[in-house]
């Protein structure tokens, strides 16, 4: 009995220690599995779970299904780093496809590998900051620059200053890169000292504009040593810096971290703003604990979402904002733009396409450039370091959904594949791939089989497409009966041609693809692409798609009340009330049958409903 | 309108708690109270450098001829008289040199030293008054006066950009850059109507949708969203209501060129610029903010003649002359002129030698032979950052007033009153009583709209 209070004592010792645990007093109501389902695989994936998935984890007897299921969805590498490349794109600028005229670097294959293989946090940041392998990433410290000359406060040694103490130390140096902070204790010299780790010659300190004659020396924000040489090469002056960073202050780097993490699951920081980590906590002991836990995991970030998400404090109701901040559960969170798309996305089957050359595949959202739709929802420019999107609802943003092109045609032709009724695209037996105007292509393909021909010229981002003049040239059709020329013209683009093969046998076709010679003039600049068909091509879509979705999609053998079912616990994670099922039934079902309108506006409803559009 | 803007009051409050909520606050800094001289703003944009000495600021015509010097071509087309007496246009420009007794125009605008010609930086510095790169999202002119003074008729979006289609290849990242609310938050940002013709579209439901199967799937979502959690309802539902009072509002009527008359429509119908021109004033009618018309930027077209340049001149300015003057007569005879700016404007002017400016050249981008040879050579094909052009009409600006003049040798710099980025904006936004120093907090610091709330209001061209 002695030994069971002693034991019974050393647990509530261990809860006393670990504030994670002991902010949430005992006893207070947590979520539902199914709305814990869906936090956690938005919050890991970034998509939603699937009925199915739902179901599977609803039903499960299983004590210890919650922490199964984290660990379940951490450990599919693949649809993990899919949601959070988006969340280390926007603090780290970086942006697939993106050009300035001017130095930038993508690093993106980095990013991802480093999100796949879970690298510890410490070596993530040491690799940016000071990176030395030949596939490290250089694009952090290069920065984003446009061509001509910059302001002092914004030279690429400078913006790398910037970053790194915004990100990974909680510091903002935006103001004292100019001239010594109005609004806080750091100094014009705090800005070059930092900035000196990343330049290769000391740097002239400008003091809003002006030269001060002075010249920098590396120097680090918490310690007035000299951690190094200031003649040392930069490689050296670099992997000092990280060493400072990554090794001696790692509190600073794991506190800074953990909060944005904490801000990331539960709507707001423990400090903020999160890129001030100077500011007051509202709980200090639970970012000291959370932050000398990840310390000791060696760094590991899946380690520490499964911390916070395993936490009863992350599994209360979700909650609205107060003026004064309590914590009282995470708050509700808006969808991202990238969420939103891919939710719509994998419930429609109407994936965004991303082209690499002539082939296409179906991709999440954040692979391919922004459109109308995610920015309006967010999708941010990634000019600068975005820790915080606004959620906000606005008006703009409700004029894309009501009525933007983006989303309607997503729901259009979703629904029609969602019941099996939309016509899959011909796919081109011939893509030339972009054809400027200096250089002709010959092309030559197999056309047997062939009764009719659909050959197609499109305009591809010519300055001037109105003023394109291309042609399928000196086309010859060959095959066992013999050949035939086809006489050629120049034509406007887009143009479509038909040609009527009279079932003579041709199995080739030989061209030459080319466009005019005014249309090498520079205001024309003619990017044509030359494709061919067997049968009446889709304007949508003329480019092949190879590969599988991001998610697969199961709508077939649904009758109209059962797809309706499903669409509400697909959308919202629970079926509908008996109230909402009628009138939802009324949307969708004319005649006993499920109509492709009456689903599309039904989805449009669902989509555009708060409940879908919050993390709750 | 006192209820409307009560109520608009009450929703912004409304956003402004939520934004308050969400963590992004952004008080706004005190500054002076101003009278305001105007409402709404109209940008008539001259993407791509307008050439200042083939339209508004002639000097000495040198006509082609076969192996002539470069150096002595100054301008490539004769002046013309106007109805001000001191002011000459280049021809081309007969309906504006009419209106000119209606305008100020300025001369004497000095572009950016960006130390290199970009076209999307310096229209970046144009449009926000800072040039990139920069370490907080600087919005654009129009999403500060969005922001600021919010719409002017609540179904109305405050800030509506026409002309530009965003996805031009290489480019297209720069100019979204700056076609940007940036810190202010999307709900400042533009609404994009890309071709006018077609602005109606922007304002009726999707194509593939009926009038009534549009209305019926909003009472369907509403009916919905009442039998449903009534979890976050409102600012969603507040903002797609937002939407839809847009749509079914007078305010839509606004984007429907076919509601105009023939006559009318033949009266600015230069293609989809002057269009453009017709859609800004229906647009001012219905109580827009801050309306953005361009001739459009994409590489090489349009005003960015690096070849051709005489020929191209001509056509910009058949595409320009008819429409705008009939904008700003027509705002003038309907009595909105008093209380509209116009502004025309663009990245920098043009000059046949000099690229950048003559005392800090920069790298040339088109060689330009010793003698002109050809046609084609005949034209201002350098990018020329000392002296622009800049159209002011209606909204408290002056009526027929000259101001600032440029040597007319070259390299024809400014004489007098040189006026930078900072100052024209701040004579845009103390004519809609926004101080030059009227600041927003990001990150804890200030964010000025003009350069570091600097920018000094040119007074000599107010009334």
């Amino acid at each position: 009995m002695r030994i069971n209070i002693l034991l019974l004592c050393a647990c509530l010792a261990v809860n006393a220690a670990s504030p994670v645990d002991s902010i949430v007093p005992d006893g207070k109501p947590i979520v539902s599995d199914a709305i814990f389902a869906r936090r956690v695989y938005l919050d890991i994936w970034g998509l939603l779970p699937t009925p199915e998935q739902l179901a599977d984890f609803t039903e499960s007897k299983d004590p210890q299904k919650r922490e199964r299921l984290v660990d379940a969805l951490l450990a599919n590498k693949s649809n993990y780093a899919e949601h959070w490349m988006t969340f280390w794109n926007d603090h780290l600028r970086n942006d697939e496809g993106v050009v300035y005229h001017g130095d930038r670097k993508y690093i993106t294959k980095w990013l991802r590998t480093a999100l796949e293989s879970n690298l510890p946090y410490d070596r993530f940041v040491r690799t940016l900051i000071s990176p030395t392998a030949k596939d490290d990433p250089d694009g952090f410290i290069i920065g984003v620059n446009w061509r001509g000359t910059v302001n002092a406060s914004e030279l690429p040694p400078m913006q790398a200053a910037q970053n790194t103490a915004q990100i990974f130390l909680g510091v903002n140096l935006k103001c004292n890169s100019c001239h010594d902070s109005f609004i806080s204790k750091w100094k014009l010299k705090d800005a070059y000292g930092l900035a000196s780790f990343f330049s290769d010659k000391p740097m002239d300190i400008v003091r809003c504009d002006v030269h001060t004659g002075e010249l920098s020396s590396p120097k680090y924000l918490f310690n007035n040593e000299p951690l190094i040489d200031p003649g040392a090469p930069l490689a050296d002056r670099r992997t000092a810096l990280a060493r400072m960073i990554t090794e001696k202050d790692q509190d600073r780097l794991a506190r800074t971290y953990v909060n944005r993490i904490w801000k990331r699951l539960m709507g707001r920081g423990i400090v903020e703003p999160v890129d001030n980590l100077d500011a007051k906590p509202w709980n200090a002991e639970l970012l000291a604990s959370l932050a000398d836990e990840f310390k000791a995991s060696g760094f590991d970030m899946k380690a520490l979402l499964k911390r916070v998400m395993t936490s009863r404090a992350y599994q209360l109701p979700a909650v609205e904002p107060t003026a004064n901040y309590v914590f009282a559960g995470p708050l509700a969170r808006r969808l991202s733009g990238e969420q939103f798309s891919d939710n719509v996305a994998a419930i429609t089957g109407q994936w965004r396409l991303k082209q690499t050359g002539i082939r296409a595949e179906y991709v999440r959202e954040w692979q391919v450039k922004s459109t109308s739709l995610t920015r309006a929802l967010g999708r941010p420019i990634r000019d600068q370091v975005t820790t915080d999107r606004q959620d906000a609802a606005t008006t703009l943003q409700a004029l894309e959904l009501v009525n933007g092109t983006v989303l309607a045609d997503q729901l259009h032709l979703g629904s029609q594949r969602m019941l099996g009724v939309l016509q899959p695209p011909a796919v081109n037996i011939y893509d030339s791939g972009i054809v400027g105007a200096s250089k002709p292509v010959s092309a030559e393909f197999d056309i047997a089989g062939a009764g009719k021909l659909w050959l197609l010229m499109e305009d591809f981002d010519s300055y001037d497409r109105t003023r394109v003049k291309a042609r399928w040239g000196g086309m010859v059709l060959s095959g066992p009966n013999g050949e035939e020329k086809i006489a050629d013209q120049w034509e406007t683009i887009p143009s479509e041609r038909v040609l009527d093969l009279k079932g003579r046998g041709f199995t080739k076709l030989k061209a030459v693809l080319s466009c005019d010679e005014a249309s090498k003039a520079s205001d024309i600049n003619a990017r044509v692409r030359y494709f061919a068909f067997k049968s009446q091509p889709d304007k949508r879509q003329l480019v092949k798609v190879t590969g599988e979705p991001p998610m697969a999609q199961s709508w077939s053998g649904l009758n109209a009340d059962m797809l309706v079912e499903r669409l509400y616990l697909y959308t919202l994670s629970r079926k509908p009330t008996t109230k909402e099922a009628r009138i939802a039934k009324s949307i969708a079902i004319k005649n006993g049958k499920a109509s492709a309108d009456g689903l599309e506006d039904l989805m449009w409803s669902l989509f555009l409903s708060p409940e879908f559009q919050y993390v709750h | 309108m006192s209820t409307n803007r009560r109520e608009f009051l009450k929703k912004a409050s409304a956003a402004t708690l939520s934004a308050l909520a969400a963590g992004n606050a952004r008080s706004v800094l005190a500054a002076e109270k101003l009278e305001a001289t105007a409402d709404t703003v109209i940008l008539l944009w001259m993407a791509g450098g307008m050439a200042q000495t083939e339209t508004f600021d002639p000097k000495r015509y040198e006509p082609f001829a076969t192996g002539m010097d470069p150096n002595r071509v100054l301008s490539t087309f004769p002046s013309i008289p106007t109805s001000v007496e001191n002011i000459r246009l280049s021809q081309g420009l007969e309906e504006l040199a009419k209106v000119m007794d209606k305008a100020t125009l300025v001369r004497t605008y000095q572009a950016g030293d960006l130390g290199h010609i970009l076209h999307s930086r310096h229209q970046f510095h144009w449009h926000t008054g800072y040039a990139p790169p920069l370490s907080v999202a600087a919005p654009h002119m129009g999403s500060v006066i969005a922001k600021t003074l919010g719409p002017k008729n609540p179904d109305m979006p405050a800030f509506i950009d026409v002309g530009q289609n965003l996805e031009i290849g290489a480019e297209s990242d720069s100019l979204k850059a700056f076609h940007t609310a940036g810190f202010l938050g999307t709900e400042h940002g533009p609404f994009f109507i890309a071709d006018p013709s077609e602005a109606a579209r922007a304002v009726r439901p999707p194509a593939h949708i009926s009038k009534e199967r549009f209305l019926r799937r909003y009472e369907q979502y509403k009916e919905l969203l009442a039998a449903g959690s009534q979890y976050q309802q409102e600012s969603l539902k507040r903002a797609i209501d937002n939407a839809h009072r847009l749509l079914s509002s007078n305010a839509a009527k606004a984007f429907d060129l076919s509601l105009e008359s023939k006559e009318t429509i033949s009266k600015y119908d230069t293609g989809r610029f002057g269009l453009g021109c017709l859609l800004a004033r229906r647009l001012t009618e219905a109580g827009a903010r801050f309306i953005e018309v361009t001739s459009e930027y994409i590489p090489f077209r349009y005003w960015d003649s690096h070849e051709n340049g005489h020929e191209r001149a001509k056509i910009m300015k058949e595409t320009i002359d008819r429409p705008v003057s009939q904008l700003i007569r027509e705002l003038d005879e309907r009595g909105l002129l008093k209380r509209t700016l116009i502004v025309l404007a663009s990245e920098f002017g043009r000059d046949m030698m000099t690229e950048g400016k003559p005392e800090k050249p920069v790298q040339d981008q088109v060689k330009v032979p010793d003698r002109l040879t050809e046609m084609k050579h005949y034209g201002m094909h350098r990018h020329f950052t000392e002296a622009g052009s800049v159209l002011l009409v209606g909204g408290g600006m002056k009526r027929g007033y000259l101001y600032g003049t440029t040597a007319d040798e070259r390299p024809c710099k400014v004489v007098d009153k040189p006026v930078r980025i900072e100052d024209l904006h701040a004579t845009i936004y103390r004519a809609m009583g926004i101080p030059a120093n009227q600041g927003y907090l990001i990150e804890s610091r200030p964010f000025y709209v003009t350069k570091d709330g600097k920018g000094k209001p040119i007074t000599d061209v107010f009334v």
